[in-house]
C-alpha cells in the first residue's frame, strides 16, 4: 500500500489490552480515510442506538492516505464518534501534528473503546504502545496538560522529542461530561464540535500522545515533487496564499459583519455595530498575532497564535478564529477584541467547543436579557455583553458548579427547561456557527441538513458565486457535502480545498498518494455514500426528517435584510435530488446504486 | 552558498523536514531528514543538521533567542551521540546537510512557502 499505512490500531480501556490489525485494502478504497474510513468503522461497531457516554461508544482518531506525506494542508485528523450532544454521529476534524504523528508511528486509524477504572493516558511512540497513570493531570487545563506529559517524558528524552511528540487532550469541561467538550491538540487546535471530549472524558482517557519515526511511501516522489511546486505556484499566483497566510479567518468577522451575515446577540440580528472596527482585519492582527502557525505540511499558515498582555492570561492561545469571534463576541453583545481573546483563551484551556459554548451562553444572555431567567436562578446577571459575567458562567459549566451544571447540558437543554425551545439558535442541539443563515440562505439548507447538526465545516459553501441564486441552493448544497466528505477524508483542510477553488485537487493528491487511478465518478459516489452512510447511522439512532430544521426564528422571523429561509420549500427537492424518500429516508434504489442495501435494512 | 535561516517568518509547517526526506531517501520520514523545526510558543526554528562530533560537548548551555531561553543541544546543529534527530533510525549513521549536491540546490528552500529559509551567496 501507498499512502496508507495499512494499519488499525485498536486500544480497549476496560482490558488494558492493545492489537494492531490490517486495514482491508477494499475498505481503504472504499472509503479512503479520515471521516469516511472512521464513519464506516462506527457504524460496524457500535450500536447507533447505544449510550454515547457509555463504554460502548468509541473513539476513533482516523487518518486519511494523505496525511503526513506532505500534501499541501494535508496534515489533518479526524475523530469519529456517536455524539453526547446531538445523539448523531461526530466527526470533527483537527490539524496540528497528531495526524502526522501517527502516520509515522505506523498508523491510519486509533480505535479506542471500553472505559478505564481510572484516569489514564494513551502513548504511542512507534510499536511502544502504553496506557499511563492520568491521576496527577485530572482537572488540569489543555496546555499545562501538555506541558506536565512533555515534562515527565524526563531527562531520557532530549529537547527533540518532548517537542515533536503530539497531544491530543481534553480539558476539565471533557473530564466533567460537559455535552459539547472538545479535544484540543498541539497548543491550540481542536476537534471542536459536537462534543467528543465528553466521550473520552467518559472513557477516563485524559489524553492521546504520539511520536512516530517510520516513514509513508508514495508511489512515485518525483511527480509528487514536481505536483507541490505547480500548486504552490498556483497558490503564489491566485493570491490564496498571501491571502491566508495575512488574514487567516481574520478578515471575515468585519466582512461578515459589513454584509449583515454576522450571529449578533443569539442571532436577533446580522449586524453588531462594535465589529465594525474590523473591517480593516489589520486591527485583529496588530493587536493580538505573535506568530503564523500552520499545521503540518500546511504552507498557507492561517492559523495565527496571539496574546494580550494580562498576567491572568499568560500564555499565547491561537485564534480566536472567525466562528469563535462570532459565538463568543457578537452573538453575545461583546465587542471588546482582548475580552473575546479571553473567552477563546478559556474555552481553549477548559476544553469546550467555541460555538456551542458561545450559542448556549448567548441562549441563556436572551433569555436573562427577556426576564425568562432571573438573576436567581443563575446566581448573577447574564446579560448580553457581560463578559465578566460570561468568564465565570464559562468556569461554571466546565466544571459543572451552580448554574453552569444546566449550561454543559448544551443550549437546547436550558432552553427547553424554561419553556422557550426556540431560543436555542441550534440544529439537532448543536449551536449555529458565525453566518446568518438570513445573510446566505443556503447556509440554512447547510445547517438544517447537515448529518452533525448545524456545522460550517461539511459545506464550503460561503465561496460559491451562486450561493445567491435560490435556483442554485439545493444543487450546491448537495454537491458540496458530497465533496467536503472527500475533502475530510484525505485528509484535506475544507477551508483551503474550498469547492469553487480546488475542487479537482483531491483526485489529484489521491493519485499522488496513493497510486489508485480513482476517478472523479468514483470519489463523488464515495462522497455520496459517505453522507449517506452518515445519515442511515442518525436514523438508526432515532433521528427523522423533522430534525432536518432549524430555529423559528430563521424560517419565520426576518431578522436580516428582512429575508427569512425558506426551507420548507427547499428540503423537499433536496431529498429528491438526494434520492431519498419524501420523509428524508434514503431510498431502496438510491442505496443500491451506493453499494449500501445491507447497511439500510430496516429502514425504507 | 549558505541557507539564510529567519526564524521569524517560519510557521512551523516542516514542510522542509518533507523535501528533505524525499529528496534523499525516496520516502516521507522526518526522521530523516538533515532539517529539523523546533516548534515553540513565540517562534519556530529550523535547525540544519552540521558536522558529526565523536563525543557529546560538555558545554550544555542556555541559548537566549528573542528574549527566550532556548535549550543549547536543541539549537546546536552537530548531530551528536546524544541527539535523537539527524540519525538514521534504523542504523544511527550521522546525517548532514549537503545543499543537495554540486552544484548546491537545496529542496528544503523550495518548499518554504513563508521564504524562512532563503539561499544566499557568499
Amino acid at each position: 500500500m501507498y499512502g496508507w499505512t495499512g494499519k488499525i490500531l485498536r486500544i480497549d480501556l476496560s482490558r488494558r489490552n492493545c492489537s494492531v490489525e490490517d486495514l482491508p485494502f477494499g475498505l481503504a478504497r472504499q472509503y479512503i480515510g479520515g471521516r469516511g474510513l472512521g464513519d464506516r468503522i462506527l457504524f460496524d461497531e457500535v450500536d447507533p442506538r447505544t449510550d454515547p457516554l457509555s463504554p460502548e461508544n468509541k473513539l476513533i482518531f482516523a487518518t486519511g492516505p494523505m496525511t503526513g506525506t506532505g500534501v499541501p494542508a494535508g496534515g489533518r485528523f479526524i475523530v469519529v464518534g456517536k455524539s453526547p450532544l446531538t445523539g448523531a454521529i461526530a466527526n470533527p476534524c483537527c490539524g496540528g501534528y497528531l495526524g502526522a504523528n501517527l502516520k509515522f508511528a505506523g498508523y491510519d486509524v486509533i480505535i479506542v473503546e471500553g472505559k478505564s477504572p481510572e484516569p489514564v493516558y494513551i502513548s504511542i511512540v512507534n510499536d511502544t504502545v502504553e496506557i499511563r497513570p492520568a491521576a496527577h493531570l485530572w482537572g488540569k487545563g489543555a496546555t499545562e496538560t501538555e506541558h506536565a506529559i512533555r515534562a515527565e517524558m524526563g531527562p531520557e528524552a532530549d529537547g527533540w522529542e518532548k517537542n515533536i511528540l503530539s497531544v491530543a487532550t481534553i480539558g476539565p469541561a471533557g473530564e466533567n461530561l460537559v455535552r459539547f467538550a472538545c479535544i484540543m491538540a498541539d497548543g491550540g487546535r481542536a476537534a471542536g464540535r459536537s462534543g467528543l471530549g465528553a466521550v473520552m472524558g467518559s472513557k477516563n482517557l485524559k489524553a492521546v500522545t504520539a511520536h512516530g519515526t517510520g516513514e509513508i511511501r508514495i508511489p512515485d516522489p518525483e511527480a509528487f515533487k514536481q505536483a507541490f511546486q505547480d500548486f504552490l505556484r498556483e497558490a503564489r499566483e491566485n493570491k490564496e496564499l498571501e491571502k491566508r497566510s495575512m488574514w487567516g479567518t481574520w478578515s471575515l468577522p468585519g466582512r461578515a459583519n459589513k454584509s449583515k451575515t454576522q450571529a449578533a446577540l443569539n442571532f436577533q440580528d446580522g449586524y453588531f455595530e462594535p465589529f465594525t472596527k474590523f473591517e480593516d482585519p489589520a486591527y485583529i492582527r496588530n493587536a493580538l498575532r505573535v506568530r503564523d502557525e500552520g499545521c503540518f505540511a500546511c504552507p498557507f499558515r492561517c492559523g495565527k497564535r496571539s496574546r494580550i498582555s494580562d498576567p491572568e492570561y499568560p500564555w499565547t492561545a491561537k485564534g480566536p478564529e472567525h466562528e469563535s469571534m462570532a459565538l463568543l463576541g457578537s452573538n453575545c453583545g461583546i465587542g471588546d477584541l482582548e475580552d473575546i481573546f479571553r473567552a477563546n483563551f478559556l474555552c481553549n484551556e477548559l476544553g469546550m467547543d467555541t460555538i456551542t459554548t458561545g450559542a448556549t451562553v448567548s441562549c441563556a444572555m436572551e433569555l436573562f436579557e427577556n426576564g425568562i431567567l432571573s438573576e436567581k436562578d443563575i446566581g448573577y446577571p447574564l446579560n448580553f455583553g457581560n463578559a465578566e459575567m460570561m468568564f465565570r458562567a464559562l468556569r461554571q459549566t466546565a466544571l459543572r458548579q451552580g448554574f453552569g451544571d444546566l449550561l454543559a447540558e448544551g443550549g437546547a437543554a436550558v432552553a427547553e427547561k424554561f419553556g422557550h425551545p426556540e431560543l436555542f439558535m441550534g440544529v439537532k442541539k448543536q449551536g449555529m456557527p458565525a453566518w446568518h443563515p438570513q445573510g446566505i440562505e443556503v447556509i440554512g439548507l447547510q445547517y438544517a441538513t447537515s448529518n452533525v447538526g448545524a456545522c460550517h465545516t461539511k459545506a464550503t459553501l460561503p465561496f460559491y458565486e451562486g450561493r445567491k441564486d435560490p435556483a442554485h441552493h439545493v444543487e450546491l448544497t448537495k454537491q458540496d457535502q458530497d465533496y467536503v466528505a472527500i475533502v475530510d477524508s484525505g485528509v484535506l483542510c475544507w477551508i483551503i480545498y474550498h469547492g469553487p477553488l480546488w475542487n479537482e485537487k483531491p483526485l489529484q493528491w489521491l493519485r499522488l498518494t496513493t497510486g489508485i487511478d480513482y476517478s472523479a465518478e468514483e470519489l463523488a459516489l464515495i462522497g455520496e455514500r459517505i453522507w449517506n452512510l452518515e445519515r442511515l447511522f442518525n436514523f438508526k439512532a432515532g433521528l427523522t426528517g423533522k430534525d432536518d430544521t432549524l430555529p423559528r426564528r430563521i424560517t419565520e422571523e426576518p431578522r436580516v435584510k428582512n429575508q427569512v429561509v425558506h426551507l420548507l420549500q427547499m428540503l423537499p427537492e433536496y431529498y429528491q435530488l438526494r434520492g431519498w424518500d419524501g420523509a428524508g429516508v434514503p431510498t431502496q434504489e438510491k442505496l443500491r446504486d451506493l453499494g449500501l442495501e445491507k447497511e439500510g435494512a430496516g429502514l425504507s | 552558498m549558505r541557507i539564510r535561516i529567519d526564524h521569524a517568518l517560519c510557521c512551523g509547517c516542516k514542510l522542509c523536514e518533507i523535501a528533505c526526506a524525499l529528496k534523499h531517501t525516496e520516502a516521507v520520514n522526518p526522521q530523516r531528514s538533515r532539517i529539523r523545526v523546533f516548534i515553540g510558543e513565540e517562534f519556530c526554528l529550523p535547525v540544519i543538521a552540521g558536522p558529526y562530533t565523536e563525543a557529546a560537548c560538555n558545554a550544555k548551555e542556555v541559548v537566549t533567542i528573542d528574549g527566550k531561553e532556548m535549550d543549547g543541544c536543541v539549537v546546536c546543529r552537530a548531530s551528536c551521540p546524544e541527539k535523537t534527530v539527524y540519525k538514521e533510525p534504523d542504523t544511527a549513521i550521522p546525517l548532514k546537510c549537503d545543499a543537495c549536491g554540486d552544484p548546491p540546490d537545496p529542496e528544503c528552500v523550495k518548499w518554504c512557502a513563508p521564504e524562512a529559509l532563503t539561499v544566499v551567496e557568499d
